[in-house]
């Protein structure tokens, strides 16, 4: 069965070697690019305490220069949903499609060994792909996330492209895939039915479940604080939302807002939305420290979506002819 | 007598659509089955019963003497080529007989080879660019090479031009002929099976019409030809499958149970083929006028 699975499937477990190779080949030498200009500019500094007037400057240079790779970083995004069309979908359906299984499930072992056979050894190749994709991109973009709290590795997009979540969804997408193909034995529907299920499950935890995986921290602080103040979220941590109250906690703005309060009330700028004497902002956010724990919590989650189709799949084989 | 299947009064459904119904065959060992019939009588689904591939939903298949569903002892001993001769197209022939081998306890490796050798198939081109014909033999090897004591074929000969056809009932033939293995294989072409084939069931809207050894088939039918046959018994006939009368004349096809002494009939041995067809004639569900929404 180990063999069947591999000379089934050698052709494109080398075409995707092909395809990670290749990427490597982007990421890498850019990677060294990226990680080679922020010590040369020496940024780490400008991160810190050590802060100097030409920092602004520098950070600029950085941008300019990289900035545009935020839209290589996006569509990273959609390569854990590739791997589970190509590699979940035709698992079953290809084989009903073309008649096989009748030949394959008439030989001398089970449809289920047959089926956790598939199963197994395509979620450790896939496992690995995964892996070396999650941690090679934390490693290309970690300059870009340290620099840019709005692309921090812990921010939206950033999050589910580094670490481990990736695993998760790799294994979900070839899981789904594979349901899939089992529900409609046919490739190409299959395909896109893992296509969209897929997209809805991702936006659907991101949206939804991830910012309750813990209460968030909050942390008010007055408008009147004055300009040049800075968040006390911390670098890294995930700015869920940001909003500025009155004095009662009336909600005023979505924003930050900081300035000097006159003796009468109100901003001393055009948009002072009317703010009062004690009216403050406030930071809803999860702190960087809690990155791997959610890394940890999306996988555990996208995972165990994949075992239950993995088990309906098994229940669902059972019926098919 | 030794049973390899039996099938009592057995049902599948398909959502609300009985693709079988109260079909019942015992089949008894050593002989080459045809199993016969229309499309769409539910032959495909009696095999794929057989082979433990889905499970009945009423009455029992019994195979080589236990249940065949996800069967691992029943598989060893039964091979199986489904419809369309399925193999994977871009294996080449000598890689399916590993892929064999890796999946059977017990595989005649050498036998495979040698049948793939004798018939001349290339053993390193994709068996996706082999003749119909060869992919077919290729499929047969593959399921002998397992040395079942029951061989199913579901129409293994259906897409085959007349030649290939008789070549791969020939091979097939001889190889049964060997070994003793029973061979029960569906078709809906008649007109090979009376030379190939010891036994027949005839299948018809999910249930076996017809069942026994095509001698015994053969010997109790005649067709009757004679005036018009207005109901009365006719000595010798123990009942009539199909009538067809013009005003004077009433041709008859008939279960015996004697000589027919009557002299007023014209007794005729009908072939395997005319008895066949007639007892498939017998219930055909046609679709009337008004199912077409025109006058009669």
């Amino acid at each position: 069965m180990i063999w069947l699975t591999w000379r089934q499937h050698r052709r494109q477990l080398l075409a995707s070697v092909a395809g990670l190779l290749a990427l490597a080949a982007v990421l890498v030498p850019t990677g060294i690019a990226m990680h080679h200009a922020f010590d040369r500019l020496g940024l780490a500094q400008c991160l810190g305490a050590a802060a100097t007037a030409g920092c602004p400057k520098k950070f600029d240079d950085f941008t300019n220069a990289y900035g545009t790779f935020v839209f290589l970083a996006v569509l990273l995004l959609v390569l854990p949903l590739l791997i589970g069309i190509f590699w979940g979908a035709p698992v079953v359906a290809r084989e009903v499609e073309q008649g096989t299984h009748r030949m394959v499930w008439t030989q001398g072992i089970t449809r289920r060994r047959w089926i956790l056979t598939k199963v197994f050894l395509r979620g450790a190749a896939v496992t690995v792909f995964a892996l070396l994709y999650g941690l090679g991109t934390a490693w290309w973009w970690e300059p870009m996330s340290r620099i840019d709290s709005d692309q921090s590795r812990f921010g939206a997009v950033f999050f589910d492209l580094q670490g481990i979540a990736p695993v998760g969804y790799t294994l979900f997408a070839v899981a789904l895939g594979i349901a899939a193909g089992t529900a409609i034995p046919k490739v190409v529907p299959a395909m896109g039915v893992t296509l969209a299920g897929f997209i809805v499950v991702r936006v659907a935890v991101a949206m939804a479940a991830r910012p309750r995986f813990m209460r968030p921290e909050t942390n008010e602080w007055l408008v009147a604080s004055g300009p040049g103040r800075r968040r006390e979220a911390g670098p890294g941590s995930w700015i869920m939302s940001t909003t500025v109250h009155q004095a009662d906690g009336r909600f005023v703005a979505d924003g930050t807002l900081r300035c000097p309060l006159p003796a009468d009330g109100g901003c001393q700028s055009d948009n002072d939305f009317g703010v009062r004497a004690g009216a403050y902002n406030l930071d809803t956010f999860q702190p960087a420290d809690r990155y791997w724990t959610f890394q940890a919590i999306e996988t555990a989650v996208f995972v165990l979506l994949a075992a239950l189709l993995i088990l309906w799949t098994v229940r669902r084989l059972r019926r098919v002819v | 007598m030794e049973h390899v299947l039996v099938a009592d009064a057995v049902g599948k459904r398909f959502g609300k659509r009985w693709a079988l119904k109260d079909c019942t065959v015992a089949l008894p060992a050593g002989n080459v089955t045809a199993l016969v019939g229309p499309n769409g009588a539910g032959m495909s689904t009696f095999l794929h019963l057989a082979v433990g591939l889905s499970r009945p939903d009423a009455g029992g298949m019994r195979v080589l003497g236990a249940d065949p569903y996800e069967n691992i002892t029943v598989l060893a001993d039964l091979g199986f080529v489904a419809q369309d001769t399925p193999v994977y197209r871009d294996f080449t022939a000598d890689e399916l007989v590993v892929m064999g081998g890796k999946l059977n306890r017990r595989w005649d490796a050498p036998l495979a080879r040698t049948r793939l050798a004798q018939l001349g198939i290339p053993p390193r081109k994709q068996v996706g660019k082999l003749s119909g014909g060869q992919r077919a033999q290729v499929a047969l090897a593959l399921a002998l090479a397992k040395r079942p004591r029951l061989l199913i074929l579901d129409e293994p000969v259906a897409s085959l031009d007349p030649l290939a056809r008789q070549e791969f009932l020939q091979s097939l033939m001889g190889s049964v002929a060997e070994s003793g293995t029973s061979v029960l294989l569906s078709s809906h072409i008649l007109a090979d099976l009376e030379r190939s084939c010891d036994y027949v069931v005839v299948m018809q809207a999910g249930r076996a019409q017809l069942t026994g050894s095509i001698d015994d088939i053969v010997a109790g039918h005649r067709r009757l030809i004679g005036p018009r046959h207005l109901g009365e018994p006719i000595g010798g006939v123990t009942a009539i499958v199909r009538e067809r009368h013009t005003d004077r004349q009433s041709t008859l096809l008939v279960r015996t149970s004697g000589a027919i002494s009557d002299p007023l009939w014209t007794v005729q041995e009908p072939t395997l083929e005319d008895i066949i067809l007639d007892h498939l004639a017998q219930r055909d569900e046609r679709a009337t006028y008004e199912d077409w929404g025109v006058a009669a």
